[in-house]
């Protein structure tokens, strides 16, 4: 409830107040109602229970910081689920990740002509006796020079294969782990800003020391218009939705911004999978036909 | 920010490191393995496999073949200790450590009666019906610490782990259940959506009829009061006192039982449930109704 009221507060859903946005911050007194006054970005303290709150010691917070000014201000500090934002980063299952997503789309087309399907060769070069010459059925058999290949490759070749769902999600937490270890990871309360020019998102990557690859996230398939536009010609800064995430483009941004509504639903779709009931279930061999 | 923890390490040293990309992570070392078929002095030649004989061809003698003696497995008379072993009814143990367990971890809830359907649904106990497997198998390991009160019903239990269960203040019962009805049990969800009316529980066979009548082993075709003595003379047995299950809240619950026709709680056989309009059919033919009642 009381997170709901915050989240609230941080996004003002309305598209007139973007044309407010320009004489944002100063002089509005505390008896103004005046929704502007939200995009005041005044500190407030952010509390975010977790839905399953860990008593094994560990904690993870960060600050919540504002897009709508270059300048960084601070909005508020939220908690982390230290199960996701604090583990033990497994860079050998990060990688095992990268080859998969680089792997499993792949299909060779490469293919070699065989001695069947080289021109010619049918007919019997020499008699098999009398000539003193070696044995030869074919002049396309693959002792021959110009003849055909044996086992070469065949297209098409497919390289797919799946990853265990475990360490897929693995790959997961430790990169968050990571990102968030080294300062990469930053929590925005939405993706509003102010102008639509590239310009701004540049010079606020560069004000804050982030990228220069930026990965925005949040938790709709449609993203703000400014910054779609913004973003749209900047070809190191991206928007993916919550359910695209992955381990591939985490590590080809630098950095990686998640709004507010994009951190609940990462925490809860991991948290969800990892701990699920029919784990066992899920482990079996994955089978295309089962999809 | 060293710590004695491991992941706080890890944390801590990756803040001092490059940042993690693309291009510094790398498996752990011989993850990778190329097979690869060496050519010439590089293991090439006979591939280890020497130069003539059943080796090289493959032609290897059969297992066990002992060029000319009376081989080992043919030399004494057969010792029929598992004949007929491939047709005799299997119960996989559960055992109450891991009823208490599921029970503590919330995989069951232990203040509705239990049956196949509740442990078959944990995920963590695995059954195989068409291997002829006819249920659980409660096994004492763990009695010491089961402190669950409840009301359990599986197919095939001990006197200590009736004593167990007892001494808490609980019910057990033992009950049998024909394969088409364990499909059904065991794959609950699965089959309430294939649409099929729920079967009736057939009786036991011949040899188990035996058991499931006895009042000492908590049989569901026991007779009731036979069953109440056979608790109090197990209690003297152990030395504890019975809990007075009249006097108990909960005594609803503990004296819930299926009827010897019925497989699932609250269902009878014969209904179908459809589960996406929620909406139970009966069957209402006379010769129906007098199948599904006998």
């Amino acid at each position: 409830m009381l997170r709901s009221l915050v989240l609230r507060a941080l996004r003002p859903a309305s598209c007139f107040q973007n044309v407010a946005r320009f004489s944002t911050v100063t002089d509005t007194t505390a008896g103004e109602v005046n929704p502007v006054s939200f995009y005041g970005n005044e500190p407030k303290v952010v509390s975010r229970e977790l839905e399953f709150p860990t008593n094994d010691g560990r904690a993870r917070k960060a600050w919540v910081e504002n897009l709508d000014s270059v300048a960084e201000k601070k909005l508020g500090m939220v908690d982390l689920h230290p199960h996701i934002f604090a583990i033990t980063p497994r860079l050998d299952i990060i990688w095992q990740n990268t080859r998969w997503q680089m792997n499993y789309r792949k299909v060779n087309l490469t293919q070699v002509y065989s001695r069947a399907e080289v021109r010619g060769g049918g007919r019997k070069p020499w008699q098999q006796k009398g000539l003193g010459k070696a044995r030869h059925g074919s002049i396309r058999s693959p002792i021959w020079y110009n003849g055909g290949i044996a086992h070469g490759p065949r297209a098409p070749t497919t390289k797919f294969y799946m990853l265990p769902i475990h360490t897929r999600l693995l790959g997961l937490r430790s990169t968050l782990s990571a990102k968030l270890a080294q300062d990469d990871l930053h929590i925005v309360n939405s993706l509003d800003i102010p102008t639509n020019d590239p310009g701004y998102l540049e010079e606020l990557a560069e004000e804050r020391k982030w990228g220069p690859a930026v990965l925005f996230v949040d938790d709709t398939d449609v993203a703000p218009e400014n910054i779609a536009i913004a973003a749209d010609s900047i070809n190191h800064m991206n928007i993916m939705p919550v359910y695209g995430l992955n381990v591939y483009s985490m590590l080809k941004h630098d950095t990686l911004v998640l709004t507010l509504a994009a951190l609940e639903k990462i925490e809860k779709q991991i948290l969800f999978h990892t701990h699920r009931v029919d784990r066992a279930k899920q482990n079996e061999k994955f089978m295309t036909s089962s999809v | 920010m060293a710590s004695h923890r491991g992941y706080e390490k890890a944390l801590s040293m990756l803040r001092t490191l490059p940042r993690v990309s693309l291009y510094n992570v790398a498996p752990t070392p011989n993850f990778v393995k190329k097979s690869k078929r060496g050519r010439g002095q590089h293991g090439g030649d006979t591939h280890g496999a020497g130069n003539k004989g059943a080796l090289a061809r493959q032609s290897y003698t059969r297992t066990g073949f002992e060029m000319g003696n009376n081989p080992y497995y043919l030399r004494f008379p057969n010792e029929p200790y598992y004949i007929g072993q491939h047709l005799r009814r299997q119960y996989p143990p559960l055992s109450l450590g891991q009823l208490q367990l599921m029970i503590d971890t919330d995989r069951i809830n232990p203040k509705k009666p239990i049956d196949l359907v509740q442990i078959c649904n944990t995920g963590l106990y695995k059954i195989n019906v068409s291997g002829l497997h006819y249920g659980v198998h409660l096994t004492d390991d763990g009695a010491d610490n089961f402190k669950a009160k409840v009301n359990i019903e599986v197919q095939w239990a001990s006197e200590p782990v009736i004593a167990a269960i007892e001494r808490n203040g609980g019910t057990i019962t033992t009950a049998f259940y024909d394969p088409r009805c364990l499909h059904a049990l065991t794959k609950a969800k699965k089959f309430l959506e294939s649409g099929e009316p729920i079967p009736k529980r057939m009786i036991p066979p011949e040899d188990a009829i035996k058991a499931y009548t006895d009042p000492k082993f908590r049989g569901y075709l026991a007779d009731p009061d036979k069953i109440s003595w056979e608790r109090l003379v197990l209690a003297q047995k152990y030395g504890y006192t019975l809990p007075k299950i009249e006097e108990d809240p909960d005594h609803e619950m503990l004296t819930a039982r299926k009827d010897p026709r019925q497989i699932f709680f609250g269902l009878e056989p014969g209904w179908v449930i459809n589960l996406v309009d929620r909406i139970i059919l009966k069957p209402t033919d006379p010769e129906l109704k007098e199948y599904y009642k006998g």
